[in-house]
Formats: C-alpha cells, structure tokens, sequence
C-alpha cells in the first residue's frame, strides 16, 4: 500500500534561477543541488537535464551524483521527515515495535510519504542520544523514551499543528 | 623528460616520471593482470585486480594508477599480492552467477580467464544477490547485470571516447549499477547502440543481442568498416566461414575502440538471404541463373556489339565509392583502355564533387588536409553543414573529445538542432542555402577586424586582394538580413575562429549538396586561407558519405581525369597511361554520373556497365532513371543483392561483400587502408576485381595482373601521390598521410603550409539567393540526409536484419510549431508534394527544427525521397542539388 502523492507541477523556472547563481564557479554542482533541495523540497528528475546543460556534464553523470547522497532526494517528501532510530541501544529498548507503530500511525513504509504530504518516515542508524532510547526524531526535534502512547501522542500532536 | 629507474621483479627498468607501474611494466614485458584498465580510457583503479607490492615498505598499490619513483622495489607476484588477487576474485565471483556453461561470452570473458589464472575455483562465500535481467526491446544489447564487476568500462568507453553519455552509475552501495537517465531501457534513452560498451565490457554483462550461440569466434580478422568515409578499423570474428561478431579495433588511429551501430551492428548484411549467389541473364524478361562463363560471354558480346556498331561512346561505366582503391582503378582502366570511352563516373558525384572542384580550385588538392588527430588537437572547430553524428561517427566523437576534455572551442553552423550543437560554444543558425553569404562575412570581419593571419596569406597564397574586394558588401549588417543570424554571432564566430591558434573546419554534405555547394566550398576554403588553419595547423575536413569515395576519385573513374586527377586533356598524361597499358586512350572528356542517365535517356548512350550503385535509389527523379535504364539496349551490373537497379539490367554478376575481399579503401583523411578477406565469397560470387580481370580477358583484352598487390603497384607508380603506400605499409592500422610526408616531403598532405602548386588561390565567390528553398505555393524547405540507423541508398543497410527492424520505415521530420499548424501528429500519414514528385509517409514531430523546415532521411529505397528532387545541375561540379527542396505538405490519414 504505497501512498505517494503524483508529485506537483515541478517549477522549472525557479530552479533555473538558482542554477544561474552557481554561473562560472568550479564545482558547483554539489551545493547547487542542495539549494535546489532546500528550495523546493526535492530534486526533480525533470531539473536534472537542466543542471546537467549549465555544467557541461551529462544528466547520467548528474544523476549519479545524485543518487549516490543519501541527503539527496529526487522525490518529494513530507513536510515533516520522522527519523525512527534503529540504532543498538534502540533497538535493545525496543526501537523496533516503537517503528512498526509509526508505521501504523502514520500508514506508510519507510522511505515514503503520505498522500497528503505531511510526513516522510525515514530509519536512522543512530542520533547520539542512546541514553534516551528509543528516540525518535521530528524534524529537528528529538523524542526520547518512546513507548507506545507517546507515539500515539505525538501523532496527534502533530496533525493538530 | 626524466627518467626514473625501478626494479620490478628483480631486474632495473626505467621509464619516464609520471609513467605508471603498469604501463612500464607492459613494455618490459611483465604481465599484471587488469579487468578495469583500458589503453584509450582514463584509469581508475576500481578492480584492484592490478596490485602490486613495493617490497621497500610493503605497501600494495595499484599498479594502473600508481606513477614511478624513483627506487621503487616492485613484485608482481608477491605472495600478499597473490592473496589479495585471490581475495578480490573471490568476492567478484561471490555476486556472479554460475551461469558460465550458457553464457556468450565463453572464453573471451576476462573475468573467468583471471580466475583461472589465478587458481581460483570453488568460492566458500555466501553469494550476494544479483540485479535481475532488463527487458529492452532493442535488437543490438542485452544487459544482464547480475554478471557485472563494475569495472566502470562501459561508463567510461561511453563518456570519454563516445562522449555521448548515456549511461553512469546509479545509486550506491550494493545497489550500484551503470544506468541510463532514470534507468529507462537503452532505447529510451541517449543510448546511440554504438556498441563500444558491449566491446569493452570484460565479462557477459552487456552483450551483443540477436545472435544466435555460434560459439567463440576461430578466427578474427582485421579489416575496414565498409560504411562511412571514417574507415573504421573493425575486427571481424568468424567461424566455420560466417562472420559472428564485429568489434571495434582498439588501436585503430581512427576509431580507438569506438564504433557506431552501422559497424557494430549493422555488418550482417553479408548474410542476407538476398545475396545474389550466381549470375543473372535475363532470357525473355525473365531472370535466369547461369555459369560465369555464359554471363561473361553475354556481356562481352552486349558491350561489344555496342562499341562496334555505335562506337565506344555509346557505352557508359558507373563505379562505386564503395569498391576498393583496385576495383575503381581497373573499372577505369576497363572503360578507358578496354571499352575505349571516358563515360565513367562514380557515386560520390552525388555528394562530393562541389568538394573536390572547390578545393582542387583554391588548394590544389581535392580532400582534406588534416588526420583526425589534428583534428582532436584543434583549439576551435567549426562544423558547418554537417551532422557527423549521424554520417561519420567517428568525427563527431573526435570533436566531442577535444570540446570535453581538450578545452576546445565549438562553433556549429546549422540550421537543424544536431547533436552537437549541446556542446558548441556558439551555435549559428542560418537560413538554408545562405552559407556563401555567411562565410564571406565572417571572412570580412576576420580582414577589418585585422586577425588574418598575415604571414600566411603572404607567403602562401594568392589574389588577396582581389578577393577582398569582392567581400565589402558582406557586412555584418548584410549577413544578418540574409542569413537571420545575428551581427554579434557573426562577429563573435569570427573572432573564435581566427584568435584560435589551430583551428578546423569540418563540413559535409550540407554545404556540398547545394546548388551553390562549390561556391560555398571556395568560400570555406578562403576562410580557413585567411586564418592560416590550411594544412600546417588545424585543417579542413571535407567529410565524405562512403568509405572509399576519396578512393574512387583518387583512381579517376572520373569522366575528365586519369588517376591521380590528371587531367585527360593533357596529352602528356594520357601518353604516360597508354605505354603503360599498351594502347590509344579516348582523349574526350566524358559523361558525368547524371549526364549519362540523361544521355541514355534520350538514346544516345546504349550500353552500361554499373559496378556496386543503385541509381534508382540513389539518383533525383527516380521514374527518370528507370526510363533510362530500360531504354537502353544493354545493362550489366554488379552488385550483392538484387537492388532497384538490377531489375534493369541484361546480365546481373554477384559480387562480393568487403568481408570477402582483399583491396584497399581510402577514407575521408587520405588514410589508406588494407582489407583482408575473413570469409570465402557467398556463393558463386566473386570480388569486382575478379569480375573485371575476367570479364576483360573475355573481351579479348587480358590485363596483366595476377594479385592485388600488382594492381597497387601499379597505381604508385602512376598515381604520384599513392607513391608512399607500399601494400604492406598500407596494412591493417593504414598509413596516415603524415608519415609518407616525414619521408618525402611535400606529397600528399598539405605540409608545413606548402601547397601542391605552392601556393592556395583566394577566389571571390558571390552569395546568390538559394533555389532549392521554400517557395510561393511550397512553404516548406524539405532537407533529405543520412539516418543514424541507415546508409547511402539503403542497399545494405535495409538488409541488415537488425538495423532495419529497428528503424524499418522513412518518415519525415516536423517542427512541433508546423504540425500544430497543420494539425498534423506523430505518425499521420502525410502527403509531400514538390514540383517534380510527390510521396506518402509518416510523420515524426521534431524538436530539431525550425518552422519552416522538414528533415527526411534518404536509404530507404521504398519510399526514395529523391522522387521530390530536380535533376539540376551544379555547373561547376556537374552534380544535382540532392540537400533541400521545395515542398507543400498535407495530412492525409491520422495514426492508425
């Protein structure tokens, strides 16, 4: 059951605007996607001839670039990106039966976003507070001592923002 | 450079600073294995299957990246290199399938020859789970990447010597695998099916498709691709006398280990079931088969009858530039010295005589004055009129070369979005027809700008300024009305063109094809005069559509020259040809490709002899040809396959393919090149050389030749210029022009700035407004050129099983802003309407053209889109103008 919404209209001229900026500089490529990324959320496969024409490289050899980032994406995500940590000490303290709930919670698998683009859910291999396991994170935000009525809890929350 | 010394293995070596391990240790002789190392690649030391152990302090490193130094201490077999060699085979054959008993690649699979070698068997590792199969629907390859090493080859054969970019890698980690955009099959892709990834690839990962399991190649000879004018080197494997696989030559000067789908893919045309196995003599209208004998007799007798009742110039020869150097020289010698007329002509005719009357007139030499070399060492290249994409490959991935990885600058003249144009640093776009107009006004501003090259024009050439004269009303403001390019464009080609320290001009067939196609050559010629770019740096390079059309001419199976473009009007010259073959030469020059089908048309030629040309495919006013050729009262023809042609002819002799002869072919350089014979002819069919030694011995004329080589021997003996080209110098790799020049200077190519004459000859040359374009009541200019997937006529390539499935039909090209005028979609039937012809096809919206322009590509013999073109003749180069039309167009039926 993939709920993934068609991915909107993408605006090309926005991203041809950012690409102008990185004009004449050497390596641009790297944080010209990144900004491409913070500004529109995604990078849409659709810019990626377009990024390629501006450098003088090939879409295969932008794309490769892209794909090999796991900070890259090239699908839209959710306005808020949950990290379920699935480190050692999580695990050990249940991290998994805390990630089949967020799945449940939020009824998509890991790497995907629901329909109405609200949430990406993502695993993490460790976010450096284990002395709080499970965590999870929200945006920036970092939940520990999860359990099931927390999740449930944090849920609500968040869809009542 | 400096040298530096190691020991490898024991024993001092030494090699230049920056060489690597395994260069050197190549030269001297010691073997390291490799699976990602390429000669004609950049290394990358992925495999790491190259390691090999400085014993000074242990460290393993990679031998194809790791430059020398000074006191290195190198073991290539260390027992540490060993176990790491072992090690990293195991884990490679750990996520390879077990699948060698049916795998294609057999023995040629460089990964199992390096287990092997290594002593490794049986792996006790878990396996890792592979990539599945591609379902891809193209005829030409098939990817199983579950057996791929990611060596990274096909990534780098397709970016740094294809340059086309189809593929890299996707993802990452045990995800990683070589890609296309989106990981769309090939044929949605860039993909071009050039085969230089199948070549390459070390292990059954990328396979050729659609071949049935003929087992490993025997036998692999090298031989020339006998497509274009590029020449490409090509090794041919075969097998109990049939060719199963065609692969590029990687130490080819020309193709450096890159085909396109014409070389790779499209040579199994010798296999068509529609060669022709035995002569042909028609009985009643009727096709009959009969023995060499009766068909030789019959056409003696034919050709003789003629000759003695109507005299020699009754009778017509039509040569092939896709025959060899020995072929084209005896089919002169045949008409001239055995038929007694000057009526011989060859195909490039068609498209390449406005380049040889051009550049004989201003340079004294009719080709090109550089190799492709030069032509990759060019700081700016400026391609007009011409798509090498598509009809010489082999250019077109030397200019993305020097443009991606050289710094070189492009300018691209053409009306059509080609290829290229993504990697041209300007692209100019002129109305069709205007380049006379555009090139005198880029020479004008290179003269008022004051960045001619003085010392050469000086030095070297002649008429400045009367030529200068003639350019004053070629202002920027002028060029841009006439043209539609802008004046900043025109200024700022100019100065590219003339501030770089070597530069070329390449052009083909949309320069020459024009009605102004000589004029335009001229002015091209003045140009690259006026910049200093002839012959000593950079160059021109006249780009030629068949193999061997530079050849053919070179032998004179010209109406106006002996071999070596002596003129047949010199006495001199003729007198020098009949000692040698021991008889009077007509001394009359004769009827030109189109002016014989005119004379037989109007029933003053009566006989004709056709080696290896389809004139009803390939000439204007097709209805025009086939009333010619059944007008007349004999016809004999050789070719492979029962063509458009044959049907009119008398008697039919099956000739042999490329691969079953011996010869020499001369490509768009002036590199001369051997075949090599890789299987015995099919059927009774014979090598054209064969055909004319016999055919004139039946004649009662026997020409004393026993071998090719006696026939070569002969041509450097008479043609001044082939003087160098000893046949076993002309071997496999050719002979670049260059090194007969470091023996004897002042042959060939132009050298140092020295021309032929002395000196090159600045010709004013007028713009004249185009008649082949769009006009009242036919809106649109039609432009007919070569397809990626077909050739010249489409004699062979519609034969080739998998080229014409992939592309099976003609069709016309659109601009999206004409179809949605028109309401015309992808694959409506249309009518195109000219003033001479009309023809029905299916429709292709482009994103190629502009408005006013249409594209259709010529080799389809079905629907010849010469049915729409006039039989005008360039006066210069007796050729018709065969690029662009006037049309009127309608849609007839919708995509049904």
């Amino acid at each position: 059951m993939v709920k993934q919404k068609k991915a909107p209209k993408v605006n090309l001229k926005q991203i041809e605007k950012i690409i102008a900026g990185y004009r004449g500089q050497r390596w641009p490529l790297i944080p010209m996607v990144e900004e491409i990324q913070e500004n529109v959320g995604y990078i849409p496969p659709e810019s990626i001839p377009v990024i390629a024409d501006a450098l003088g490289l090939f879409p295969s050899q932008v794309q490769a670039v892209i794909t090999f980032y796991e900070q890259l994406y090239t699908e839209p995500r959710g306005k808020n990106i949950v990290r379920v940590c699935r480190g050692t000490a999580c695990h050990v303290r249940g991290g998994k039966t805390i990630l089949k709930l967020v799945r449940q919670h939020l009824g998509i698998g890991e790497g995907e976003t629901t329909e109405d683009m609200e949430f990406t859910l993502e695993t993490v291999a460790c976010i450096g507070v284990c002395a709080l396991a499970p965590n999870v994170m929200v945006n920036k935000e970092t939940h520990g001592d999860m359990n099931p009525k927390k999740v449930a809890r944090l849920f609500e929350k968040s869809e009542k923002e | 450079m400096e040298a530096v010394t190691i020991t490898l293995n024991g024993v001092e070596v030494s090699g230049y600073a920056g060489t690597t391990i395994l260069d050197l240790a190549r030269e001297s002789g010691v073997y390291i294995p490799t699976l990602c190392h390429d000669p004609n690649l950049a290394s990358t030391g992925a495999c790491r299957l190259c390691l090999v152990e400085d014993e000074r302090n242990g460290a393993l490193l990679a031998s194809c990246v790791a430059a020398i130094s000074p006191g290195m201490t190198i073991n290539t077999n260390s027992p540490r290199v060993v176990e790491h060699r072992k090690k990293i085979l195991e884990l490679m054959l750990a996520s390879h399938p077990d699948t060698c008993l049916v795998c294609d690649k057999g023995n040629r699979c460089q990964l199992r020859k390096l287990a092997a070698e290594t002593g490794v068997g049986l792996i006790g590792l878990q396996k890792i789970p592979q990539n599945d199969i591609i379902e891809e629907v193209n005829p030409f390859i098939e990817r199983d990447l579950s057996k791929c090493v990611m060596c990274g080859k096909c990534i780098r054969v397709d970016q740094e010597l294809v340059v086309e970019g189809a593929i890299d890698y996707i993802d990452r980690g045990t995800m990683v695998k070589p890609a296309t955009l989106n990981d769309m099959p090939l044929e949605k892709s860039e993909c071009t099916f050039c085969g230089a990834c199948v070549a390459i690839c070390p292990t059954g990962a990328l396979m050729e498709k659609e071949r049935v399991y003929t087992g490993t190649a025997t036998n692999v000879v090298t031989t020339v691709c006998p497509y274009c004018g590029c020449g490409c080197t090509i090794c041919l494997g075969t097998k109990d006398n049939q060719i199963v696989e065609v692969r590029p030559a990687v130490d080819s000067p020309v193709s450096r280990g890159a085909l396109c789908v014409r070389g790779s893919y499209g040579c199994d045309f010798i296999d068509s079931p529609d060669r022709l196995p035995r002569p042909l003599v028609k009985v009643d209208g009727e096709f009959q088969e009969a023995t060499w004998e009766e068909a030789l007799s019959r056409v003696a007798e034919g050709l003789g009858q003629i000759k003695k009742d109507q005299g020699a110039d009754a009778l017509a020869v039509f040569g092939s530039s896709k025959c060899t150097n020995e072929e084209n020289y005896l089919l002169q010698r045949f008409a001239r010295g055995v038929l007694g007329t000057n009526n011989i002509d060859n195909g490039s005719r068609l498209y390449s005589a406005a380049s040889r009357t051009g550049l004989g007139a201003s340079i004294g030499y009719a080709g090109t004055t550089g190799s492709l070399d030069a032509l990759e060492r060019s700081k700016v290249i400026m391609v007009i009129g011409a798509n090498p994409e598509i009809s010489a490959p082999a250019v077109a991935y030397a200019i993305k070369r020097a443009v991606r990885f050289k710094e070189a600058k492009l300018i691209v003249i053409d009306p059509r979005n080609t290829p290229l144009t993504q990697f041209a640093s300007l692209w100019l776009r002129p109305g069709v027809g205007t380049d006379v107009a555009l090139l005198n006004g880029l020479a004008r501003v290179v003269i008022n700008e004051n960045r001619l090259d003085v010392e050469f024009v000086t030095r070297m050439t002649d008429n400045f300024d009367g030529w200068t004269k003639s350019l004053q009303k070629y202002t920027p403001g002028y060029v841009e009305d006439v043209t539609g390019i802008p004046k900043k464009d025109v200024q700022a080609a100019a100065r590219l063109l003339a501030g770089a320290e070597e530069a070329s001009i390449v052009y083909g067939n949309g320069i020459t094809q024009h009605n102004s196609g000589t004029d335009a050559v001229v002015a091209i010629a003045n140009l690259a005069m006026l910049t200093g770019n002839a012959g000593r740096r950079g160059g021109i390079f006249a780009l030629q559509r068949e193999n061997n059309a530079h050849g053919a001419c070179d032998m004179g199976t010209l109406p106006g020259f002996l071999p070596g473009y002596q003129s047949i009007d010199e006495a001199e010259n003729r007198k020098r040809f009949e000692e040698r073959w021991g008889g009077p030469l007509p001394a009359q020059a004769g009827l030109s490709a189109l002016e014989m089908m005119e004379a037989a048309g109007e029933g003053k030629v009566k006989g004709m002899l056709i080696m290896g040309e389809n004139p009803v495919a390939g000439f204007p006013q097709p209805a025009l040809v086939r009333e010619a050729l059944s007008s007349l009262d004999f016809l004999v023809v050789t070719d492979m396959f029962p063509t458009e042609t044959v049907k009119y002819a008398s008697v039919v002799l099956p000739a042999a393919s490329f691969a079953e002869k011996e010869g020499t072919f001369t490509n768009f350089e002036g590199r001369v090149q051997r075949l090599h014979r890789a299987i015995e002819p099919v059927g009774e069919s014979l090598p054209d050389v064969e055909i004319l030694l016999r055919l004139a011995e039946v004649m009662g004329s026997k020409m004393p030749y026993t071998s090719h080589q006696e026939v070569m021997e002969e041509i450097e003996d008479m043609v001044p210029f082939y003087r160098h080209v000893a046949y076993a110098d002309a071997d496999s790799m050719g002979l670049d022009w260059g090194d007969v020049e470091s023996s004897s200077p002042g042959t060939r190519r132009l050298h140092k700035g020295m021309f032929p004459s002395g000196f090159g000859r600045f010709s004013p040359v007028e713009y004249t407004s185009p008649q082949d374009v769009a006009t009242d009541g036919y809106p649109f200019t039609l432009m007919a050129g070569s397809s990626r997937y077909h050739f010249g006529a489409g004699s062979r390539s519609s034969r080739s099983a998998r080229l014409s499935r992939f592309s099976p039909t003609a069709y016309l090209e659109i601009s999206g802003a004409a179809a949605a005028e028109l309401g015309i979609g992808d694959g409506d039937t249309v009518k195109v309407t000219s003033a001479q012809g009309e023809l029905s096809t299916t429709a292709k919206v482009s994103k190629t053209l502009p408005r006013g322009l249409l594209f259709m590509p010529i080799s389809f013999p079905d629907s010849p889109v010469y049915e729409l073109f006039g039989t005008v003749l360039d006066p210069q180069a007796k050729a018709p103008a065969l690029k662009t039309c006037a049309v009127r167009l309608e849609r007839t039926a919708g995509n049904g």
